[in-house]
C-alpha cells in the first residue's frame, strides 16, 4: 500500500506540516522552515512540469468531484503564481535568516505564521471553489497580520489591527457575495460560474467580492490601511506582504474575471479609473513621504493600481488579452518589490534610520544593499530589460491599439511619478558632499544581501524571459471557456 | 410571508447595521462587534438560501458553511481582540 | 396572516434587528457585550425556526457563547490597564476623537444605500432555489455517516473543514505572538456561589460536550459544538484558578494545538492509496476515520479556544517585564 501523491497536494500539505512542526519545536524552526520552502519549490516545479506536459491539470478531493465536493486545478496562470511564492518565499526566508537572528521570540514565531501563510497563499492557486477561497483569504489575513506586527511596536500594532478591521471586513463582504452566488445558482465552483445568466443577485454577488478583495488589495479609495502596515512591519515581513500577499487577492480578481459574466463597460472603466485614482495618488504620497519603507510600501499602492489599470487597458473587448498585461505586472512587481523591502530593510539596519532626507548624511554606505535597491527600481519604473517594462509595454500596446489613449496618459504620468519619487531615493545613495565623517564603505554579511541581490537581478533577467513566460501563463486558459 | 423571506431581509438588515458599525465606530472594541454582526448578517443569508418549505428538508451544505464561518470569526476576532489588549497595554504605559 | 408562527417569526426578526442597533448604539461597553450575546442567542433562535439546529447549535456556543467570554475579558483587561476597573459603567476603552456628524451620516446614508441594494437583490433572488440537496441525498450513502452537515464537513467539503481548523491555529500562534509579555491583568474572581456552581457544572458540561460530539454522526451536533462545550470546560477551569497555565505546559498546549489539523491532513493524505486521491475515505473505514478526525479535531478546539481565552503564552514570571526580543 503505498501512498500515491499529487504536486498540487504536496504544494499544500507540505507547508502545512511545516509549520505545525515549526510551532512544536521552535528551537529548530529555522532549519524546518528552510527545508519546507525548499520542498514546497521542489512540489511546484514537478507541477509546472506536469502542466507543462499535458495542460491544465484537476484533482477532485475526496473524489466526489465539483460542485459537490471541492476541486484542485492548476494551469499556467496558478502554477506562475505558485512559483512566484515559493521562489521569493525562498529568497526572502534566507534574508530572515540574518535580518532576524538577534531577536530569538521573532524568529520563534516568524516561521510557523509564515509557513501557515504559504499554505494559504498556495491553497488559493489551486482553488476552484468560492467558499474555499474565503476560508484560505482568512488563512491568509491571520498569518499576515501576525507577521505585521512581528516586532511588537506601538506603531505596527496599530497599523496591525487596521489592516486586520480591513481584512474581516473584506473577508465579510466577500462572504456575503458567496451567499449571493449561493441565492442564485446554487453551486459555489467555478465552473458553474461561467455561462451564468447575468441577474440582481449575481450583480450583488460581484460587487461584494469585488469590493471585499479590493479591500484586501489596497486599491484606492481602500488602500488606507496598507502604507503604515506595510512600512511598520520588520523588512522580511514587509517583503512578504507586499510581494507576496497582496497578489493573492489580485489572483482572485483575476480568476472571477475569467470565469463571471462581465455586466459592462463602465464597471471595466470604474475599475481602471480607480487604478488611475491609486497610480497617481499613491505616486503623490511616495514623493511626500519622509521614510524609505513609508516610499517603499506607498510605491506599492501605486504598481497596484497599474495592475488594475492594465486590467482595463482595452475595455470589455481587450479583457481577453488585458489579463496577461496584468499577470506579467503582477509577478514583476512580486519580485521586485520583496527585492526592495528587503534591500530597504539592510539600509536601515546598517544606517540605524531610514529617514530619507539623512540617508545622505550617513557615513557608512551599504553598498551591496543600495545598489540591489536601485536595480528593483528600475523594474518598478519599467526601464528595458526588466520584467516591468515588458508588462507596462503590453499595457500600452493593448491601449494603443484599442485607441483608449487615457489609459497610456494614466501609465506615462504613473511612471514619471515612480521616476521622481525613487530618484529621492537615489540620489541620496550618491551624494557625499553631505558627510561630515570620512565616508566608510560597508561590506555587510554576503548572505544578507545574496538573497535580495538575487530577486532584483531576477526582477531585471526575467524580461528577457518574458515570451517563453508568456507562453506558459496561456496554458490551460483559454479566456472566456472554462476548462 | 414566509420564514425565508422575513429573516433573509433581516439578515440583510443586520450586515447593513453591521458595515455602519465597521466604517462609523470609534471604540475598538465595537468595531470588532460590528464585524461580527456583519459575519452573523452573511451567515443569516445562507441559511437562508438553505431553507426549504416544509416538510421538505433544507439543504446541507450551506449549513455546513455558517459553520465554518463561525469557528473562522472568532478565530478572527480573537486575534483582533489581543491586538486591543496589546495596543491598550503599551498605550497605558505611554500615560504613566 | 393569521398564523402565529408568521407572527412570531416577524417579531423575532425585528428584535434581533433591535439588539443589533442597541448593541453598536449603547454606551456601556459592558452592556454593549451583554446585548450582543442576547442578540447571537435570538440569531441562533431564528436558525432554529429555518431548521438549522447545527448552525444554531454553533452559534450559540461560539458566535454567542465564546465570543462574548472573549469580548468580556478584553473588557476586563482594558479597563484594568486604564485604570477604570472600579468605575461603574465603562464608556469606551480607548481615546475618541470626535468624528464630524456629516461623515457619520454620510457613511450611515452610503451603508443604508448598499443595504437597499442588497435587499432588492436579495428579493430578486429565486426563493428556494436551486441547491446541492439531490446531490448530497445521492452521496449520503458513501459518506460513512448519517446526518448529512457532518457528512458535507467531514467527508465532501472535508478540504474546508480541515483548512478551519488551520485557521484556529493560525489564530492562536498568532495571538501567543502578539500578546507575549503582556502583563495580565489579574483574573476576575468569581465568587464563592460561582466557585461552588461551577464545580458542580463542570462534569456536566464535559459530558454534554462528549454527547454533542458523538452524537454528530446522526443527529444536530459534532466536533465544532462538542468542541466549544468543552472549551467553556476550560474557561471555568481558568476562572476558577482550579488550572493555572504554567510555562512548563506549552509543550502539550503546542500538541494540544496542532493535534486536530496534523491528525485530520495525515488521514488525508495516507488514504490516497490504490487509485483513491486525498480525502477519499474507503468506504468500510469512512465512519471510523471520520470519528477518529472528529474526535482529535474536537480536543484541539476545545483546547484553542480556551487558549484564546486565556491570551498570552504562558511564560516564567517576569513581574512587569518585557522579554521582547
Amino acid at each position: 500500500m503505498s501512498v500515491e501523491l499529487s504536486p498540487m497536494i504536496l504544494a499544500i500539505f507540505l507547508p502545512l506540516f511545516g509549520a505545525i512542526a515549526a510551532f512544536i519545536a521552535p528551537r529548530a524552526a529555522w532549519s524546518i522552515g528552510l527545508a519546507t520552502l525548499a520542498a514546497t519549490t521542489g512540489a511546484v516545479i514537478w507541477l509546472a512540469r506536469d502542466v507543462w506536459a499535458k495542460g491544465a491539470v484537476m484533482l477532485p478531493l475526496g473524489g466526489w468531484g465539483a460542485p459537490l465536493g471541492i476541486d484542485l486545478r492548476a494551469d499556467g496562470l496558478s502554477v506562475a503564481m505558485l512559483a512566484l511564492t515559493s521562489a521569493v518565499g525562498f529568497l526572502v526566508s534566507i534574508a530572515a535568516l540574518d535580518s532576524l537572528k538577534d531577536a530569538a521570540r521573532q524568529r520563534q514565531y516568524f516561521w510557523p505564521l509564515w509557513l501557515l501563510l504559504l499554505t494559504g497563499m498556495n491553497g488559493v492557486y489551486l482553488s476552484t471553489d468560492l467558499f474555499n477561497l474565503y476560508v484560505m483569504i482568512e488563512v491568509i489575513a491571520l498569518a499576515a497580520v501576525g507577521l505585521t506586527v512581528l516586532n511588537g511596536t506601538r506603531d505596527a500594532l496599530r497599523a496591525g489591527l487596521e489592516y486586520m478591521y480591513a481584512s474581516i471586513l473584506g473577508a465579510l463582504l466577500f462572504l456575503m457575495g458567496v451567499g449571493f452566488v449561493y441565492l442564485h445558482l446554487g453551486r459555489l465552483d467555478f465552473a458553474g460560474l461561467a455561462g451564468a445568466e447575468v441577474s440582481g443577485s449575481l450583480i450583488a454577488a460581484m460587487a461584494l467580492m469585488f469590493v471585499g478583495l479590493a479591500l484586501k488589495i489596497a486599491l484606492f479609495p481602500l488602500h488606507f490601511w496598507l502604507p503604515a502596515a506595510h512600512a511598520n512591519a520588520t523588512a522580511p515581513a514587509s517583503a512578504l506582504l507586499s510581494g507576496l500577499v497582496v497578489k493573492a487577492a489580485l489572483y482572485i480578481v483575476l480568476r472571477l474575471a475569467q470565469y463571471m459574466p462581465f455586466p459592462s463597460e463602465t464597471l471595466l472603466t470604474l475599475v481602471g479609473l480607480m487604478g488611475a485614482g491609486a497610480v497617481i495618488w499613491g505616486g503623490i504620497q511616495a514623493l511626500r513621504a519622509e521614510r524609505l519603507k513609508l516610499l517603499v510600501a506607498w510605491s506599492t499602492v501605486a504598481q497596484i493600481g497599474l495592475i488594475f489599470v492594465a486590467f482595463a487597458r482595452a475595455g470589455e473587448m481587450g479583457l481577453t488579452e488585458s489579463w496577461k498585461a496584468a499577470a506579467l505586472l503582477i509577478l514583476a512587481h512580486g519580485v521586485a518589490k520583496a527585492a526592495m523591502f528587503l534591500a530597504a530593510g539592510r539600509i536601515k539596519d546598517e544606517i540605524g534610520h531610514d529617514v530619507i532626507r539623512d540617508l545622505d548624511r550617513a557615513p557608512i554606505r551599504p553598498t551591496l544593499a543600495q545598489f540591489t535597491f536601485a536595480l528593483a527600481a528600475i523594474s518598478l519604473i519599467g526601464l528595458p530589460p526588466s520584467l516591468g517594462f515588458i508588462g507596462k509595454w503590453s499595457l500600452m500596446e493593448g491601449a494603443m491599439a484599442a485607441g483608449y489613449w487615457h489609459w497610456v496618459a494614466v501609465t506615462m504620468a504613473g511612471t514619471l511619478l515612480s521616476v521622481a519619487y525613487f530618484s529621492r531615493v537615489l540620489t541620496a545613495f550618491l551624494r557625499f558632499d553631505r558627510v561630515r565623517a570620512p565616508v566608510g564603505e560597508h561590506q555587510g554579511w554576503a548572505l544578507a544581501d545574496a538573497a535580495p541581490l538575487t530577486l532584483a537581478l531576477a526582477a531585471i533577467g526575467l524580461g528577457l524571459m518574458a515570451a517563453p513566460l508568456l507562453s506558459f501563463i496561456e496554458i490551460g486558459y483559454p479566456f472566456g471557456v472554462a476548462q | 410571508m414566509t420564514p425565508d423571506l422575513i429573516y433573509g431581509l433581516c439578515g440583510v438588515a443586520v450586515f447593513g447595521i453591521g458595515l455602519v458599525g465597521a466604517l462609523c465606530a470609534q471604540d475598538r472594541l465595537r468595531r470588532v462587534l460590528a464585524l461580527k454582526l456583519c459575519s452573523v448578517g452573511a451567515g443569516f443569508l445562507l441559511v437562508v438560501g438553505a431553507w426549504r418549505t416544509p416538510p421538505a428538508t433544507p439543504d446541507p451544505v450551506p449549513h455546513a458553511l455558517v459553520i465554518t464561518g463561525i469557528v473562522v470569526m472568532v478565530s478572527a476576532t480573537a486575534v483582533a481582540l489581543a491586538l486591543i489588549r496589546r495596543l491598550q497595554s503599551l498605550e497605558a504605559d505611554d500615560e504613566r | 396572516m393569521t398564523d402565529p408562527l408568521v407572527i412570531f417569526d416577524v417579531a423575532l426578526a425585528l428584535a434581533i434587528v433591535a439588539l443589533a442597533v442597541a448593541a453598536l448604539s449603547v454606551r456601556d461597553l459592558f452592556a454593549m457585550i451583554v446585548l450582543f450575546v442576547v442578540f447571537g442567542l435570538l440569531s441562533a433562535l431564528a436558525w432554529v425556526r429555518l431548521s438549522a439546529p447545527d448552525v444554531a447549535l454553533a452559534e450559540a456556543a461560539i458566535g454567542a457563547g465564546v465570543t462574548g467570554a472573549l469580548l468580556l475579558k478584553t473588557l476586563h483587561h482594558l479597563r484594568y490597564v486604564s485604570g477604570t476597573l472600579g468605575q461603574q459603567a465603562a464608556y469606551g476603552v480607548t481615546p475618541l476623537t470626535p468624528v464630524p456628524i456629516g461623515v457619520t451620516l454620510a457613511n450611515a446614508i452610503f451603508c443604508g444605500l448598499i443595504t437597499l441594494g442588497l435587499a432588492v437583490a436579495y428579493l430578486g433572488a429565486p426563493a428556494a432555489g436551486p441547491g446541492f440537496d439531490a446531490l448530497v441525498a445521492e452521496a449520503m450513502p458513501r459518506s460513512g455517516v448519517d446526518h448529512p452537515v457532518t457528512g458535507v464537513l467531514l467527508n465532501f467539503r472535508a478540504y474546508d473543514t480541515l483548512m478551519e481548523v488551520v485557521v484556529l491555529l493560525a489564530a492562536v500562534v498568532a495571538v501567543w505572538q502578539i500578546e507575549r509579555g503582556v502583563s495580565d491583568a489579574p483574573a476576575p474572581v468569581l465568587g464563592e456561589v460561582w466557585q461552588g456552581f461551577a464545580r458542580l457544572a463542570l462534569p456536566a458540561t464535559v459530558v454534554v460536550g462528549t454527547y454533542l460530539l458523538w452524537v454528530g454522526a446522526e443527529a444536530p451536533g459534532g466536533a465544532f459544538q462538542g468542541g466549544a462545550v468543552l472549551a467553556a470546560v476550560g474557561l471555568l477551569l481558568l476562572l476558577t484558578r482550579a488550572y493555572v497555565p504554567q510555562p512548563t505546559h506549552r509543550g502539550i498546549a503546542r500538541g494540544a494545538f496542532v493535534l486536530g489539523t496534523g491528525v485530520f491532513a495525515l488521514v488525508a493524505l495516507l488514504v490516497a492509496s490504490g487509485g483513491r486521491v486525498a480525502f477519499e475515505y474507503p468506504l468500510e473505514h469512512a465512519k471510523t476515520l471520520i470519528l477518529l478526525i472528529e474526535g482529535m479535531v474536537t480536543i484541539s478546539i476545545a483546547v484553542t479556544l480556551a487558549a484564546l481565552f486565556h491570551g498570552r503564552e504562558p511564560v516564567a514570571q517576569t513581574k512587569g517585564g518585557r522579554d521582547d526580543t
